[in-house]
């Protein structure tokens, strides 16, 4: 074996056995997010708002098209304006 | 004039993403209410209703540039890509690549990569947990055979390699977050998305970790991803991030992962 190779070999080896000792609470610090929660769940039915077929909106949906501009939380995220390239 | 039934169909999901078609109006019959008005209804319920799907599947985009905007995202993505299967929540796989070219989103360059996270958390919301791969299972194998493993991500499991601090926008756009800015120029981002439990969830990975989890993805060893993650990072600790990933639960335990 070369010696890079041993040396990644004992790295993961000793990976593996510090995982097998180490305690479940050490996943607290793990920089894990949880990102959803059951609100999630069944957002397949079907979440049709009822007005939309009940025959008085004959008008195409408003889309804003072209005026529209970002309105949300993006006010929040700053410094990379226009830095598309 | 009737159109042939498919002809027809085809007529209809024209006129239903904003494509006017007089030969479909001349097929309806009107009364009280016209055969336009009627087409309307129609193209206003499949409008509403596919904003809808792509606003419960993209949320992060949603709550970035707000409903309005997010509509005429939605309205221009369907008018492009009409849902291939009945699954809604598997409707917007090209979503992401849709943001990305599109010219007014061009302001918020990291729109598009939210769109994949937000995109990739969907996908392994519903994917099974399946069995993980856990240091037990590692432990009886000789430590000189584990560089030369193969070791997978759980089904559905994917990483997202961004420019952007996208794990910190992504929190700055959750209900109830607080008011602080996200500075763009705090640089890039890995994150590994996977399922956890009932719930979906990201890991934020650091350079060489980014690197290494990347190459297992593409199939590659243990000893060559490690040999990724320390080019990428040379401060790379693989012994501390494999026992972090492994205590994490972020690989598959396929037969495929312990017999290499």
């Amino acid at each position: 074996m070369t010696k890079t190779r041993i040396a990644i070999a004992s790295a993961l080896a000793a990976a593996v056995t510090a995982a097998v000792v180490l305690p479940v609470a050490a996943q607290a610090q793990s920089n894990m997010e949880k990102c959803y929660g059951i609100s999630k769940a069944g957002k397949n039915d079907c979440q049709t708002a009822s007005s939309s077929c009940a025959g008085t909106s004959k008008k195409d949906a408003q889309t804003d098209a072209w005026l529209s501009v970002p309105k949300g939380a993006c006010e929040k995220i700053v410094g990379g304006k226009l830095t598309t390239g | 004039m009737p159109l042939a039934l498919p002809d027809l169909q085809a007529a209809f999901a024209a006129h239903v993403t904003g494509r006017d078609r007089a030969d479909l109006v001349a097929c309806i019959v009107g009364d009280t209410i016209s055969a336009d008005a009627r087409l309307r209804i129609y193209r206003h319920h499949v409008s509403h209703s596919l904003s809808a799907a792509l606003a419960a599947t993209f949320p992060t985009v949603q709550a970035l540039v707000g409903e309005g905007f997010f509509r005429t995202l939605a309205w221009g993505f369907m008018a492009q890509t009409l849902p291939g299967q009945p699954v809604l929540a598997e409707y917007g796989a090209e979503f992401p690549a849709f943001v990305a070219a599109d010219e007014p989103a061009r302001d918020l360059p990291y729109l598009a990569d939210i769109a994949w996270l937000d995109w990739a958390l969907n996908v392994v919301f519903h994917s099974p947990e399946g069995r993980r791969l856990a240091a037990a299972d590692l432990a009886g194998i000789a430590a000189e055979r584990l560089p030369l493993l193969s070791i997978s991500l759980p089904e559905g499991a994917s990483l997202i390699r961004s420019r952007y601090p996208i794990d910190r926008i992504w929190n700055a756009s959750q209900p109830g977050a607080s008011a602080d800015t996200v500075d763009l120029g705090a640089g890039r981002t890995d994150l590994l998305v996977l399922r956890r439990g009932d719930d979906a969830a990201f890991i934020v990975l650091d350079a060489g970790e980014g690197a290494f989890v990347a190459a297992l993805a593409e199939g590659m060893s243990l000893e060559t991803a490690a040999e990724k993650g320390m080019s990428a990072e040379p401060a790379f600790d693989l012994s501390t991030a494999f026992a972090r990933l492994l205590t994490l639960k972020a690989f598959a335990a396929s037969q495929h992962n312990l017999e290499g």
